[in-house]
């Protein structure tokens, strides 16, 4: 995870756990599967100031993979998601239940099959 | 603030004669400044801002030849300074392309766009190298040229000319650039950079067209904006 060191309770959706930018990012990709450079900033609608440093860091992060593709002599990346959006989800309530049992010990257990009996 | 007084009184003393000498280096080096300032070429501002920094350089040499004094502080760590200076200068920038080669992972262009290593070639002798980063980014050094691959995403045939060639020209007057960094440096001023820029635009231009060259500046000036 990018950020999971930093969850942000207050934010909405996938902010609680990524920048915006990176979420979007993530979001078009998942929908997607392969994407270029231009399809993600135009998908994404943001500008290419804010991506390029943002993909750098998803890739070196291991979120997604790029390969270089030649078409009709210019040069593209294509990106393409490491993880499906469950695998992506699974990894970041099993992180986070971790960290709440290992703070919280049986209480947190305890209350999350209060929690599971609800539903 | 005692030394200060005592070193400034010290100066005043060894050089009470010949002070107008200084003095005359020194207002030639402001005067020189200045000119370069109002000057619009950029070739002859490049110019005269070297000899206005090596009039400021005189004038230091000068003081330090006349003076009867030994053992002031300002002197050893000008000494210092210089020494310090002198063995980053030449030995991060001799050596800077080899550790940029090993920290970017960047390789050998030619295998990738083949036409690129020989239209460098042309202009002058260096290696092109391209490294894995989405951030559109070109520059030289040593006999090196690294492009991004954001770059070459982004660039058309000629928009990527007009960037090689700009770099071909840093590279072109690389030799020299560790000598104006250091007089840069022991002048306590900046070194001209900026007039650089500017005329390996120019070659840029006569190269690949000045079309080709500001359409590839809007590119990339509006990602570093």
């Amino acid at each position: 995870m990018v950020k999971l060191d930093q969850i942000n309770i207050s934010n909405d959706g996938l902010t609680k756990f990524f920048s915006p930018i990176e979420a979007a990012i993530l979001r078009a990709l998942w929908a997607e599967g392969e994407m270029t450079t231009s399809e993600l900033t135009g998908k994404t609608n943001i500008p290419l100031t804010s991506v390029a440093g943002t993909l750098d860091r998803l890739v070196k992060a291991g979120y997604t993979t790029r390969r270089t593709e030649k078409v009709n002599g210019r040069v593209r990346y294509i990106y393409e998601p490491v993880f499906s959006e469950e695998e992506a989800a699974n990894e970041i309530t099993t992180k986070i239940l971790d960290s709440l049992v290992e703070t919280f010990g049986p209480l947190a257990v305890e209350n999350f099959s209060k929690y599971s009996d609800k539903r | 603030m005692n030394v200060l007084l005592g070193e400034l009184h010290c100066y005043g003393q060894c050089l009470r004669s010949w002070a107008p000498f200084v003095a005359i280096f020194v207002i030639l080096s402001i005067a020189l400044i200045t000119i370069s300032l109002m000057l619009s070429n950029p070739r002859k501002k490049f110019r005269i801002f070297l000899f206005a920094q090596s009039a400021g350089i005189f004038a230091v040499a000068l003081t330090y030849y006349i003076m009867d004094c030994s053992e002031m502080l300002s002197i050893y760590l000008y000494s210092v300074y210089l020494l310090i200076s002198t063995l980053m200068i030449f030995g991060t920038l001799r050596y800077y392309d080899r550790i940029m080669i090993r920290k970017l992972g960047a390789k050998p262009a030619d295998s990738f766009l083949n036409w690129t290593q020989e239209f460098v070639e042309m202009l002058t002798s260096a290696k092109l190298y391209y490294f894995d980063s989405a951030i559109p980014r070109a520059f030289a050094s040593g006999r090196s040229i690294f492009i991004s691959i954001g770059l070459l995403e982004m660039l058309d045939d000629d928009e990527l000319k007009a960037v090689l060639a700009h770099e071909a020209w840093h590279i072109k007057h690389n030799s020299g650039m560790p000598f104006m960094k250091q007089l840069a440096l022991m002048a306590f001023s900046l070194s001209g950079d900026p007039e650089l820029e500017c005329m390996a635009d120019r070659f840029a231009a006569q190269i690949a067209g000045s079309e080709a060259l500001s359409s590839a500046r809007d590119k990339v000036d509006k990602v570093f904006i």
